[in-house]
């Protein structure tokens, strides 16, 4: 592999940008593998590259049926924080948190980690309190919180909409720790590094079915590009994960809905961090190509259309406006929609799957991305180990039936309200 | 997406609030009780699901939609469905 | 006639949700309220003045001008046995909304087709114009005459949207 740093890159860049290799390699399917991870998105090409590194298992392929970060992890917002409240997810997503800190020199690759500042507003005593508390658990698991009062937020964010009567602005909860990442660039990242261990990343080649032995057992999958065998299968596949379980006869707690994305034109450095709003669902930031880069909820209903509907453009653009009236001055350029894998208490799945061979990596909802790492991580010491990794340990799959949820919004098996 | 509903007409969905896959009956068993809560079909194309016309004529509708290409084939009073 | 558009709060009115018992024979129920047939999605004026809404599958709205205080309860029991009734009077608040901007003022606020064709006289809808639910119907007068009931408590909303949307189509104009 051809390692980058600031001498490669003015070497090339005398020689006019030409001798640029690929990343990573365009692999073709061979017949056999001791592991196969279906999906290469964030999380299946982590899980392939912690695998090789931590585990020493390279003989691995990650099957993508288009390209790979063409699904949520080249269409999501970015934001990655750790500010979870519930025990079950804080040391998860700090374990990820921490993976990010150190993951441009880990993969010698600039996925453009900005710790900026994530920044919760709160507009009543009720959520303050509620934030307080969060703020509380977070610090018990030894994550950075603050809770700053009304006047520390304007000295932050001194454009924001400070004098609306009906949402006033009380105070914030921030985590700085949390901020942003470069999408795509942690797909690059993954792959050149998974790559570079030996992992074939295949793509335009879709799983299609599930080959079985004869005790029922998953020996292998069936593709677009033929039968590719493994004793070890796992799905990170996102919003298909119930497209593809239901290959295997398996039925999962999870819905498929549509989140949408805005992009705004290109403004002079505007927003310091990540601001999301506590009245209605509404979050932005600024990319460092200064678009304003904002979401609000998902549409509500199931969708693989990846494409929502004008209700939620609406409701997202008037969250902008109660907060940051600003932003009606932006002109949007660009929106689009991804298919995300709701689960019943808006929490993920790591774990075996009841059938031997397949294992799950699934019900990310909106919210994976900052999770790419710590999901690369768990899901790879499961499938090393077949143990579940003590920071994931909560993601079971069975949690639904014992009762055991992790439901940070207590919206109750409510997919489309988490 | 525009939902035809049986008495209003054609109507924006920011009317309704969706419920999800209708197939689901309660069951009188515990271990039943887990599928019914949690577990979810969820497939690709043609979807039977609950709408509330909520901001409307204030009825649950029993609507077939595709999950993939958003057309709405058929909409029609729940109560009418379920006779 | 107004120029552009006016948003008058019609006041002393009496109002009543209808719903009709299970089984109920409709042609006995329009009938008992000095009507043909029972209006569906539409709005009707009975002889007595008072006005009859389609508000949802056997559900109606009634509206009775210059009600005396036991209107309701003289509905209710004119009705009994045939329909349900409720007093809503002080719930709802009535406008109405008339001038020539009228049926174009609507559109910048409900999702529906307000086109002649598809929303003439004696049509009703219940819909949504500025986030408050409404029951918005034209009456069967010559100019494009609108009536509309929402929830008392919207009040407020809907007349900074009226004002604000008005604003704007006079800016545009
Ligand atoms: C608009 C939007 C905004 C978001 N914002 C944020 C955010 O700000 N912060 C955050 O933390 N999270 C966010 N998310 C969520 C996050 O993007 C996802 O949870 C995460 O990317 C999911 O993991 P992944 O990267 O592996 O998924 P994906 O990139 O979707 O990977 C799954 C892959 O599986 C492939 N696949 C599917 N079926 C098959 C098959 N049969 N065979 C082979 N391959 C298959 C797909 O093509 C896809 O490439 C957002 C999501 C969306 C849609
Ligand atoms: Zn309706």
């Amino acid at each position: 592999m051809q390692r980058y740093s600031i001498f490669s890159l003015a070497r090339r860049a005398l020689s006019g940008h030409r001798h640029w290799k690929p990343t990573w390699r365009d692999a073709a399917p061979r017949s056999s593998y001791d592991i196969i991870i279906v999906g290469g998105g964030g999380h299946g090409l982590a899980t392939a590259y912690y695998l090789a590194k931590v585990h020493g298992i390279t003989n691995i392929a990650v099957v993508e049926k288009g390209w790979i970060g063409g699904g949520n992890a080249g269409r999501n917002t970015t934001i990655i924080r750790s500010n979870y409240g519930l025990d079950g997810n804080a040391p998860f997503y700090e374990l990820s948190m921490k993976l990010w800190e150190g993951m441009e020199q880990d993969l010698n690759y600039n996925t453009m980690v900005s710790q900026r500042g994530v920044l919760n507003l709160y507009h009543s005593d009720a959520q303050r309190d509620a934030f307080v508390r969060r703020g509380n658990a977070m610090r018990l698991h030894g994550i950075d919180a603050e809770l700053l009062d009304r006047e520390e937020v304007r000295a932050m964010a001194p454009f924001l909409n400070f004098d609306n009567a009906r949402f006033p602005i009380q105070g914030g909860l921030l985590q700085r720790r949390g901020g942003t990442a470069r999408h795509d660039a942690v797909v690059w990242g993954y792959a050149r590094a998974a790559s570079d261990r030996g992992v074939d990343i295949i793509q335009n080649c879709e799983v299609t079915g599930f080959v079985r032995d004869a005790r029922g057992r998953i020996t292998g999958v069936e593709t677009t590009r033929g039968t590719i065998l493994a004793p070890k299968v796992g799905l990170a596949v996102a919003g298909h994960s119930s497209h593809v379980a239901a290959m295997a006869g398996l039925r999962l707690p999870i819905e498929s809905h549509v989140l949408q994305a805005f992009v705004s034109e290109a403004l002079k450095p505007v927003i310091p961090g990540v601001i999301t709003f506590g009245a209605g669902h509404f979050y932005v930031s600024q990319s460092d190509k200064g678009g304003l880069v904002f979401g609000g909820d998902i549409d509500g209903y199931n969708s693989y259309a990846a494409r929502g509907n004008l209700p939620v453009v609406q409701d997202v653009c008037e969250g902008g406006m109660a907060i940051m009236p600003m932003i009606g001055r932006a002109r949007l350029l660009r929106s689009w929609g991804g298919v995300v894998d709701m689960s019943m208490d808006g929490s993920p799945i790591i774990d075996h799957s009841p059938i031997d061979g397949l294992y799950l990596n699934a019900g990310w909802c909106y919210g994976g991305f900052k999770a790419t790492p710590g999901s690369g991580w768990c899901f790879a010491h499961l499938l090393a180990t077949d143990q579940m990794h003590e920071a994931a340990s909560a993601y079971r799959l069975d949690r639904f039936a014992s009762g055991r949820v992790i439901d940070e919004k207590g919206q109750g098996a409510q997919p489309n309200l988490h | 997406m525009r939902i035809p509903c049986p008495y209003c007409g054609p109507r924006d969905t920011h009317e309704f609030v969706c419920r999800g896959e209708t197939d689901t009956n309660r069951p009188d068993n515990d271990e039943a009780f887990y599928d019914y809560v949690y577990l979810r079909d969820n497939p690709i194309g043609s979807v039977r699901e609950h709408w509330y016309h909520a901001q409307g004529c204030r009825n649950w509708l029993t609507v077939t939609r595709d999950s993939q290409t958003h057309e709405i084939s058929e909409a029609v009073l729940a109560k009418d469905a379920a006779r | 006639m107004v120029e552009g558009a006016e948003l008058v709060p019609m006041l002393g009115m009496g109002i009543a949700a209808v719903m009709a018992r299970r089984g109920a024979d409709m042609t006995h129920l329009a009938a008992l309220l000095g009507i043909s047939a029972m209006p569906v999605a539409r709005a009707l004026k009975a002889g007595s003045g008072e006005i009859i809404i389609g508000t949802g599958p056997e559900m109606w709205l009634v509206i009775s001008p210059d009600a005396a205080p036991d209107w309701g309860e003289s509905l209710a029991e004119r009705l009994a046995g045939v329909a349900s009734v409720s007093d809503q009077s002080g719930g709802y608040a009535l406008y109405s909304l008339r001038g020539a901007k009228a049926r174009q003022l609507l559109q910048k606020g409900a999702f529906i087709d307000l086109h002649p064709d598809a929303f003439g006289r004696g049509s009703a809808a219940t819909t949504v114009i500025a986030h408050a639910g409404v029951i918005l119907w034209q009456t069967e007068e010559e100019a494009p005459a609108f009536e509309l009931a929402l929830f008392r408590s919207f009040q407020a909303s809907l007349e900074h949207w009226f004002t604000v949307a008005l604003a704007a189509m006079a800016a545009a104009d």
